[in-house]
């Protein structure tokens, strides 16, 4: 949903896929609630999305998904609505 | 104490002590008051003159992060760019406070009395009641227990700290009188219910 400034619009032009979203680890959060999401939103297999959860859940965070600044807003809006902790940036600020 | 089963081909069932069902109720009520957009004082902006136009279309005046952590926690920032994530929140928090009301409302209503078998005054292992889940309502009853352990992981304090381990066992600990400790059962039980639910998908 934000709005590109001019310069941002350029930048994204510079690569294919400029923002990444971001799961952060959360204690709460189900292990097998968390990989069962990322088959949901993402559609990965099973080994993928228990693979993601593990690095979230040992590295404290892992990019889930890349794509544009419009795509990764839909992405983490649609972690926040089952409660998953995710932020969305630019694959150069990881 | 009984988890979810199958029940059929499509539908999945669980039947609650009555107890449980009032617990779950309980919790489910607070989680829609907490979302409802009445909670003036929750934001930390003095502003809280909405729009009602742009209610209307899903966008709100107000941006500032909640200052309660428990809604903090089911409403988070999507970036850690402070402007950022005040302009998402404009257009996005309305919508995902709805779409999180909706999902405590349906569990609400599924465990509300159905028929005569309900009766607050029966003794409490006579009365039960069994909520039958299909479709897009499972996803829903996940999402909503999920926001509930959120809830209460909070107030527990569960999650402050990067090792959450020495907390589950401060509660495990705990003598039984300590009302924490009760806390500590429901949020650990909503999140065995959870995994039932998960085991059957």
């Amino acid at each position: 949903m934000g709005t590109l400034t001019e310069e941002e619009t350029k930048s994204d032009l510079r690569a294919d896929r400029p923002w990444v979203t971001v799961v952060w680890d959360d204690p709460v959060n189900l292990m097998s609630y968390v990989a069962h999401i990322f088959i949901l939103l993402f559609g990965f297999s099973k080994e993928k999305a228990t693979e993601l959860m593990m690095k979230v859940h040992v590295e404290g965070k892992a990019v889930v998904s890349s794509g544009t600044r419009e795509e990764m807003e839909l992405d983490v809006q649609r972690l926040h609505e089952y409660g998953l902790w995710a932020t969305l940036q630019r694959d150069d600020e990881i | 104490m009984s988890g979810f089963l199958r029940s059929g081909d499509e539908k999945i069932a669980i039947t609650f002590a009555s107890q449980e069902a009032h617990v779950l109720m309980n919790l489910t009520e607070q989680i829609i008051e907490l979302l409802s957009e009445e909670d003036g004082g929750t934001h930390l902006s003095k502003e809280h003159t909405v729009d009602d136009l742009m209610r209307m279309v899903g966008i709100s005046t107000n941006d500032a992060p909640p200052i309660d952590p428990v809604l903090l926690r089911l409403l988070p920032n999507a970036y850690k760019d402070v402007e950022k994530a005040a302009e998402f929140r404009r257009y996005t928090e309305h919508g995902l406070r709805e779409k999180k009301r909706a999902n405590a409302v349906l569990i609400r209503e599924a465990l509300l009395p159905q028929d005569e078998d309900w009766d607050n005054d029966s003794p409490l292992d006579v009365a039960h009641i069994t909520c039958v889940i299909e479709g897009d309502d499972v996803m829903a009853w996940l999402s909503a227990m999920n926001d509930i352990r959120l809830a209460l992981a909070v107030r527990l304090d569960i999650g402050g700290e990067r090792d959450a381990k020495p907390q589950h066992e401060k509660y495990e600990l705990m003598v039984e009188s300590d009302p924490m400790k009760a806390v500590y059962a429901v949020y650990s039980w909503i999140g065995w219910l959870q995994e039932s639910l998960l085991k059957l998908l």
